[in-house]
């Protein structure tokens, strides 16, 4: 096997910045203040986010998964209460419930975008139920003006996991403010990662966005250090990752689109490969985040190794539906089954779609999955049912 | 309450420079050789956390521990959650832990999923008293949670016993206690693990969040590497995306920034130097605080059987009229930090469990009296000496 050249995520993608990178953390390690967390430029991101969502607050955190955490326990979501999550996913859905002492309930997929079906979703909902938790997944929003009927109409409250999905909109609302509380995350692969780890919560709701403050830092009000209002945790953010983040924030929209961009020549170019077992995402640019480009094949193994051949890295999240994970077998209900969770386990394969990509690497990288289909002995069409 | 350094420099009514309650700008520098090698270092292999700097960082802790395992997690306080969930805690398996301590003694235990129950502080070391804890043991009691604060361990002979003698579990609390050893032992390795923390005023303090995990059960290590990514089993640090791993425990995303391993990594070459200065400038304070009208208690370290050593993290005194002290120091350009305005049991989260003043008198005791007063290594002698006489004229005004 040749060696990746064109690794599914780029080791390089600060270098353009090392130099404000080192100097920030000269400048932080040395500045007057000698405060390195939650500090003035922290407050700043902060606004900077929360202005451009118009959000009532937007609340800096450890990291995209204590985020969820935060959010649940400031709607005082715990032992008893059960949350609707997607069953196919990444496992802070499920982690992120059960961390507060609730039961994450799976409800199944859409087979071919692999979002939460609003439909499984609605079905999943018991008397016990507290929130539904749809997740924005690869490169789709999930069907948030569904979610957010399905919440108004059984009264629970709608956490969006939109981790991944900074700077899309949908229907003219950003990603992160179809839910009483969204999310994003900093950690480096993200669209708009960062060089550490690092979240946020955004809200619409002030009052939620005031306990969330008050539970990212051990309990207190930001007053009166060392007294704890409340069990919180330390899940706070770097002065250093705020800054740079504040640094690059202008120049996020220019990486999404180009994204974007590579991830409309993909489809174009694989918009005739369903019908030999590669199935692309559905086109266009509406309520969606090209965080991951993500390729629904019937030999994914096969494809994964095709690609490693020709020095193209890619990656199958997540080879086992949440239900099916170790960790949370024993929320999944006996018997009962997810089948697109488990086709989009079997199938989904990600490539390479990040900024830095050449166009001369995107039309590699596409031409190498065409040769794969091109020599395929099975022309079998997917189905978009499993 | 900390006074910011703005603040002090605001209500400072003289021309004397300003003696912050912390700062490690002048280290920062001397140090920004190194430290700028090991932050482009990170930049050149391109992974900012859970990678190849934070597992140098691990390894180099190890060395300098002899824990057989660190795992690199973004708090303190995480570590402590991740250690007793790693040591096998269950719901309401009940957690002895001292009155008196950071919140996160306790915090640590109820996300755990456990129950804390508190015992009183020995008043010279302001750590978990044996005998207390034996007293507080219940049918249901299975974690011994000593912490290790200022400048000394806790009575670690007299722990262990009581874990041994009950069949305990002892985690430790040793966030603070980064070079303190118990007959040439390091903190943390006494029970089933311990933790280290990072946050900067730290002897060994980040730019930003991080902490570690300490243990020599290799079981342990490798619940508790898990547990900080996600659950995901196996060693999964520096692999990229890692996520294809299964999960194998409900996790949390607890990574170590490799920024800060640098910073760390950086400061690690320095530290026994710092911890004599620190130690040093201890014995600075005391030698001119000695006597004065109005001071209870000096720090010192307890007559103990065991070979212990200092390591002055924080310098912490006993005063009257605590609050007025520091409100005058800070109107002379000195900060202060009072370590810890309540004590645990009555903090008003853990209003729920029912106590009342006068439960665990000593950490009351010491909640209404302890002051701690600038100490790091950049402090220099004459900062304390500008520090002594302002605590002094202070006594000496109101004498």
């Amino acid at each position: 096997m040749n060696a990746i050249d064109l690794p599914f995520f780029p080791t390089d993608q600060f270098d353009e910045d090392r130099e404000v990178l080192v100097d920030l953390v000269r400048r932080i390690g040395l500045a007057p203040s000698q405060r390195f967390i939650l500090g003035e430029q922290t407050a700043r991101f902060e606004e900077l986010l929360r202005a451009e969502l118009g959000a009532a607050d937007v609340v800096a955190c450890g990291s995209g998964t204590s985020a969820l955490t935060l959010i649940l326990r400031a709607m005082d979501i715990g032992p008893g209460d059960e949350i609707v999550v997607p069953a196919f996913g990444c496992a802070p859905l499920a982690s992120a419930p059960v961390s507060v002492g609730a039961t994450p309930v799976f409800a199944d997929v859409d087979p071919w975008t692999m979002v939460a079906d609003p439909t499984a979703v609605e079905a999943a909902i018991t008397p016990r139920t507290r929130a539904i938790m749809p997740a924005h997944i690869f490169s789709v929003l999930a069907d948030m003006p569904a979610m957010r009927r399905i919440a108004g109409r059984h009264s629970l409250r709608l956490v969006e996991d939109s981790a991944v999905a900074q700077g899309a909109v949908l229907d003219g609302v950003p990603a992160g403010r179809w839910g009483d509380a969204g999310v994003f995350s900093f950690v480096q692969v993200k669209s708009f990662g960062g060089p550490g780890e690092g979240g946020v919560v955004v809200t619409g709701d002030a009052e939620l966005g005031a306990a969330v403050r008050m539970l990212r830092n051990h309990g207190q009000d930001g007053a009166r250090r060392f007294v704890h209002h409340r069990i919180g945790y330390n899940s706070r953010f770097d002065e250093l990752l705020a800054a740079f983040q504040i640094h690059r924030h202008p120049t996020l929209g220019r990486r999404l689109d180009r994204r974007a961009r590579i991830a409309e020549y993909y489809t174009d170019r694989f918009a005739t490969l369903a019908d030999h077992g590669v199935l692309a995402p559905p086109p266009g640019r509406a309520g969606r985040c090209y965080y991951v480009y993500t390729l629904l094949a019937r030999q994914r193994d096969e494809l994964r190794d095709h690609l490693a051949a020709q020095g193209i890295g890619s990656h199958a999240y997540y080879p086992l539906p949440l239900p099916a994970q170790p960790a949370f077998a024993r929320f999944a209900a006996v018997g009962q089954r997810w089948p697109a969770a488990d086709q989009a386990s079997a199938r989904a394969l990600s490539i390479p779609v990040y900024p830095q990509l050449r166009d001369a690497d995107v039309e590699r990288i596409a031409d190498a999955v065409c040769a794969f289909v091109g020599r395929s002995v099975s022309p079998e069409r997917i189905g978009a049912r499993p | 309450m900390a006074r910011s350094a703005a603040e002090v420099t605001r209500n400072s009514r003289n021309n004397q420079r300003p003696v912050p309650f912390f700062t490690q700008a002048e280290s920062f520098a001397a140090l920004w050789p190194l430290i700028s090698e090991q932050v482009n270092d990170v930049i050149d292999r391109g992974k900012f956390s859970h990678g190849h700097k934070v597992a140098e960082l691990e390894r180099a802790l190890a060395e300098y521990t002899g824990a057989a395992h660190v795992i690199g997690v973004n708090s303190g306080t995480d570590a402590l959650v991740i250690l007793l969930r790693a040591a096998g805690i269950e719901p309401g398996d009940e957690v002895i832990v001292p009155a008196f301590s950071f919140i996160a003694s306790a915090s640590a235990v109820v996300l755990a999923g456990g129950r804390p129950v508190f015992a009183d502080i020995e008043p010279d070391s302001y750590a978990l008293d044996p005998s207390a804890a034996a007293d507080a043991v219940t049918a249901r009691t299975r974690f011994l949670l000593p912490a290790h604060l200022f400048c000394q361990l806790a009575d670690l002979d007299g722990l262990v016993e009581l874990a041994d003698r009950r069949g305990l579990t002892m985690v430790e609390d040793s966030a603070e206690a980064i070079g303190m050893r118990w007959n040439g032992r390091h903190a943390g390795r006494f029970g089933a693990g311990g933790v280290l923390s990072f946050f900067p005023t730290k002897t060994l303090g980040a730019i930003g969040d991080a902490g570690a995990v300490l243990t020599d059960d290799p079981h342990l290590a490798a619940v508790a590497d898990a547990l900080r990514h996600h659950g995901r089993a196996g060693h999964t640090i520096n692999h990229f995306p890692g996520i294809a791993t299964p999960t194998a425990y409900p996790g949390m995303n607890s990574k170590m920034d490799d920024l800060q391993a640098a910073v760390l990594l950086a400061k690690l070459t320095r530290l026994d130097a710092e911890i004599s200065r620190r130690n040093h400038l201890a014995d600075a304070y005391s030698a001119r605080l000695r006597g004065c009208p109005g001071i209870r208690r000096l720090p010192a370290m307890v007559r103990r059987t065991a070979t212990t050593n200092r390591v002055c993290y924080v310098y912490l005194i006993e005063v009257d009229a605590r609050d007025e002290l520091a409100d005058w120091l800070a109107g002379q350009g000195i900060g202060t930090e009072t370590y810890y305005p309540a004590p645990l049991h009555l903090q008003p989260c853990f209003a729920d469990l029912g106590h009342r003043p006068g439960d665990f008198p000593v950490a009351e005791a010491a909640c209404a009296r302890t002051l701690a007063l600038p100490l790091y290594p950049d402090l220099t002698d004459a900062e304390v000496d500008v520090v002594c006489a302002a605590v002094r004229r202070f006594f000496g005004e109101r004498g």
